[in-house]
């Protein structure tokens, strides 16, 4: 207990309290080997006025920094982590009868005496990190405890809903993690205080930990309530650039990802390339995952491929989008298919695949402009110069495309291809059904191809 | 009807030690709410030999219980009591054998014997004028009840159970006057035990899911295993707040033996209140209505039931195809499946056969409830036709175009699903319109397996917009009608010309000497606006 609470006090020193110091000496996972001291130095009757008293008063009979309000409130945020460790220590030993479900109530506790800490304790501003890593080990411990109930087949709960909710006993303790999450969301967006002492300044912290808890839950578009919400309050919140840059980044990701996810591919660009060039420049994992959605964005918004320096440092990426960028420079239908069939199951994964697909057109679009430029230069009316041939069979093009996409494809389908193309205005010109030919447009028959 | 219960059969109070072989007879029920009753505040008062016969007794009761389901006592023998019935009570018998209040479920028999089981034990307890006998709930009631509860907690038919009272009684030995001080015992922590019963009967009947001995063990369990185990500093206020000491620790050492003896003699079966309800219900149909809290045993059917139900309901839908009903009866029928937790390949057969009516009548709501239960369902490994409700649930997906959930139902595929035909059909048919080949979605439109077309019609007419925006844009300056029919899927000419004419294309349309011809080039943006109104209005929870 001693280590633990000389800790505390270190932390908790009158002119500079540090709170980073004191939610280390919250954390359930640093050093397993003091969580045990700490558990054993008391037993269940014994902690509450342990505690109490030993955050009042140091061991030479000094007395706390702090209020006698704050020391009630870090009191019982104590008494609720010894609960919580003692669990632990049960699982570690590997004796009795302990669960990370059981550890996970137990840490919502803590959870709720940090949160009551701000609202009836006075906690102020510097104390914030503990309520943030308090946070982040409740959605660790829900994990924990959702993994091993699935893993060891447990006895169903009843319900009374008219069918089963099989995902939702999955993730039974995240789905209520999330909730717990969004009362911190509440907690601290609804702060009044003035900025400098505002729980404000966690606001992002949490909202991160919630687009994660949802991303996993498979409820990715709840994130957009907490936008919504975050939008309402836009005012009175600090700036973004005021905030720690690692929060940032995440943020920028998430909100990228969520508009990527609704197909607004042009939003989703802003806040992805402005994650990016904000991430840290030794955090390969977290630009991987960026590039991840920026790359398909701007296949479509741009119809731009990335270029093999921008990918040379993601060995990954590159084994993802080389093959399927070659296919689509070259226009090789064929290749594209087999790139993207080759990644299906990652593409899916990452939900990125029905968007990759719309990268055919391009592909396509690159081919029928090689028939167009094999098409070769007609003589310029009354001698002027010689300009491209705009009137074209379907018949080349469907040769073209049988040729790449390796199985014939009849007249009917390349036509119908071909006013895909007019129609999305990456060709311009118009199809002569009856006459079976395809009149381009003289003046830049390939928009944005020079051509 | 005249009350069949002359005054002169009613049972005398007991005279400890006398009487004491006919409580050795009491219904099982009973003597599991004894037992129960030995945890509360009638503990004082027992002699020791009470409290130290009770692990024997509880072992003796438990296995009557689990053997012989209730005899009844027999009636009383004893001399004609002198005992002025209150008028309240009088209504209350009268009201049990009303005609309109017979239940056939239970015979006059076992409900005159209960109801004298009741009146004895309120006299007993001298509670006879505090009971508000006008709201007591009737014996046949109470014994419908208590069936229900029996065979919730042990899992017994519902054949044994109507048997119950055929069964022989445990003969003679029993009664032996060796174990006359046992039973002087027995009667008397009988006696007291009534003390709560009637009100506890009250209870139940209010509160009657859960049968109350059980739940309240079940607490008094754990009460008794936290004791041994805890130290609370709360409880321990508690208690000492509570009373003197001696008496606290007295009661508590009682309570720990009884608990601890309690549990280990008790059946094997998991605990009693948290498993799922098991139906007694045998009726084939039932009204569906949304549960609110846990359902009774009495209104669940048991899974053998509920199959001879699917057969009926196949039968009726066949024969009357009324999709209100059907519907109904299918919702109650997954209801019942749910409060039980039968989840078997039998679960799988209603939701598929509930999920192909539901898309049959274009039920777009419940068909999609259906199939998030098959997809939970099938993930655990049961049998059924996976391949064709995955294939549905892509082309449900498009019709909603739900793109997170398209891509979820993508990732479930396994590469062997991805070749089935059904399966590789769905998904052609989602590349297709990806890709805007309308050209082969439509040739896909044609030859949908199974039931798939109820679905596909569903978006089939804006695909025909949307490709008939792209022909009118990139085809100049015409097309002969046929070409329309032919690339877009239609029956007939006509079909086609109507499709063209609904969206105010009238003026395209020109007869030629032997065809007619789409003029293309002068439909400018006609179709566009009729497009993205088809688009925007996909009621993505398909409710009707």
């Amino acid at each position: 207990m001693d280590a633990i609470i000389q800790e505390f006090w270190k932390g908790r020193e009158r002119k500079k309290p540090d709170g980073q110091c004191i939610a280390t000496t919250l954390s359930t996972t640093v050093d397993p080997e003091r969580l045990r001291r700490f558990v054993n130095s008391a037993n269940a009757q014994s902690i509450k006025p342990q505690i109490q008293d030993r955050i009042r008063y140091d061991l030479s009979g000094r007395r706390c920094n702090c209020s006698k309000d704050e020391a009630d409130g870090w009191g019982n945020i104590y008494e609720a982590f010894w609960k919580a460790a003692s669990e632990i220590v049960v699982i570690q030993d590997g004796r009795g009868k302990s669960s990370w479900s059981t550890v996970y109530e137990a840490w919502k506790d803590v959870v709720l005496n940090v949160s009551r800490g701000f609202t009836n304790y006075n906690f102020e501003r510097w104390a914030l990190p503990v309520l943030e890593a308090t946070a982040r080990d409740l959605r660790i411990l829900a994990l924990k405890a959702d993994d091993e109930r699935n893993n060891t087949n447990t006895e169903d709960t009843p319900s009374f809903g008219d069918d089963f909710d099989l995902e939702g006993e999955k993730h039974q303790k995240l789905e209520d993690c999330a909730r717990q999450l969004n009362r911190l969301f509440t907690l601290c967006l609804n702060d009044r205080a003035e900025l400098e002492r505002s729980r404000k300044w966690s606001i992002y912290y949490i909202i991160n930990l919630l687009f994660k808890t949802y991303f996993r839950l498979n409820k990715a578009s709840l994130s957009r309530n907490l936008i919504k919400a975050l939008l309402a309050y836009r005012g009175d919140m600090p700036e973004l650039t005021q905030f720690k840059v690692s929060e940032v980044v995440t943020f920028q990701y998430f909100q990228g990802v969520l508009e990527f996810l609704e197909e607004n591919y042009v939003k989703a660009e802003d806040h992805l390339t402005e994650a990016f060039f904000m991430c840290h420049r030794d955090c390969i994992g977290n630009k991987e995952r960026i590039l991840t959605y920026l790359i398909p964005c701007h296949l479509l918004t741009s119809h731009s491929l990335p270029s093999d320096k921008l990918l040379a440092p993601f060995p990954k990426l590159q084994s993802l989008f080389g093959p399927l960028s070659t296919a689509i420079k070259h226009g090789n239908l064929k290749a594209f298919d087999e790139a993207l069939q080759e990644c299906e199951d990652e593409f899916v994964q990452r939900r990125i695949y029905l968007t990759l697909e719309r990268g055919r057109d391009i592909a396509l679009r690159n081919l029928l402009r090689r028939v167009f430029l094999a098409g070769g230069l007609e003589e310029g009316k009354n001698g002027g110069e010689p300009i491209r041939r705009t009137r074209v069979p379907v018949s080349e093009f469907q040769a073209a495309v049988s040729l790449v996409s390796g199985e014939a494809v009849d007249a009917d389908e390349v036509e119908c291809l071909l006013a895909n193309m007019i129609y999305k205005n990456l060709m311009k010109g118009y199809i002569a059904h009856d006459r079976g030919i395809v009149v381009l447009s003289k003046a830049g028959a390939f928009p944005g191809t020079k051509v | 009807m005249m009350p069949s219960w002359p005054t002169a059969q009613a049972p005398p109070p007991p005279p400890p030690g006398t009487q004491a072989y006919s409580y050795n007879m009491v219904p099982a029920y009973t003597a599991v709410t004894n037992v129960r009753h030995s945890f509360g505040t009638s503990y004082q008062t027992h002699d020791s030999s009470a409290h130290y016969s009770q692990p024997y007794h509880s072992q003796t009761q438990t296995v009557t219980h689990q053997a012989t389901p209730p005899p009844q006592p027999p009636p009383a023998t004893a001399e004609p009591p002198k005992v002025e019935w209150p008028d309240s009570v009088r209504r209350y018998v009268q009201r049990s054998f009303l005609p309109s209040n017979m239940d056939p479920a239970v015979d006059r028999k076992e409900m005159e014997d209960k109801l004298k089981e009741i009146i004895s034990s309120a006299k007993d307890d001298n509670t006879m004028m505090s009971i508000d006998w006008d709201e007591m709930p009737l014996p046949q009631t109470i014994i419908r009840t208590e069936r229900g509860n029996n065979l919730m907690s042990n899992g017994f038919s519902q054949a044994v159970a109507t048997q119950v009272h055929h069964i022989p009684r445990p003969s003679v030995p029993l009664y032996s006057p060796a174990k006359a001080s046992f039973d002087v015992t027995l009667s008397n922590r009988h006696h007291n035990s009534k003390k709560r019963k009637s009100s506890d009967i009250a209870d139940d009947a209010r509160s009657s899911n859960t049968p109350p001995w059980r739940s309240n063990n079940h607490n008094h369990n754990q009460g008794s295993l936290k004791e041994r185990t805890s130290f609370s500093p709360d409880k321990r206020r508690y208690d000492d707040a509570k009373a003197s000491k001696s008496q606290t620790k007295l009661e508590k050492r009682q309570r720990r033996f009884d608990g601890g003896y309690q549990s280990a003699y008790r059946s094997p079966s998991p605990e009693p209140s948290a498993g799922p309800v098991i139906g007694t219900c045998m009726e084939l149909e039932k009204r569906y209505l949304r549960l609110t809290a846990a359902p009774k045993p009495s209104a669940v059917r048991p899974e053998s039931v509920l199959q001879q139900t699917l057969e009926l309901l196949k039968k009726k839908w066949k024969r009357e195809g009324n999709y209100a009903y059907i519907c109904d009866q299918f919702k109650s029928l997954r209801q019942d499946l749910t409060v039980q937790r039968i989840k078997n390949d039998f679960t799988v057969t209603v939701y598929e056969i509930h999920a192909r009516i539901a898309l049959e009548k274009g039920d777009l709501g419940e068909y999609n409830q259906c199939q998030t239960q098959l997809r939970a369902l099938y993930k655990l490994g049961l049998k059924g036709n996976p391949t064709e409700f995955k294939a549905y649930r892509i082309l449900y997906f498009i019709h909603t175009a739900n793109r997170t959930a398209l891509n979820d139902a993508i990732a479930d595929l396994t590469s062997v699903e991805k070749d089935e035909h059904a399966i590789r059909h769905a998904l052609n048919v989602r590349s297709s319109l990806a890709l805007g080949n309308y050209h082969k979605f439509f040739q896909l439109y044609l030859e949908t397996p199974n039931m798939g077309a109820y679905l596909m019609d569903m978006f089939v007419g804006r695909e025909r917009l949307a490709a008939l925006c792209n022909i009118c844009k990139a085809y100049k300056p015409d097309v002969k009608l046929r070409f329309i029919t032919e690339e877009l899927g239609f029956e007939s000419d006509a079909e086609a010309c109507q499709f063209i004419v609904d969206y105010s294309g009238q003026d395209l349309l020109q007869q030629k000497d032997d065809y007619i011809i789409f003029q293309t080039g002068k439909a400018g943006l006609l179709f566009e606006s009729a497009r993205s109104e088809a688009f925007r209005k996909v009621d993505i929870k398909g409710q009707i």
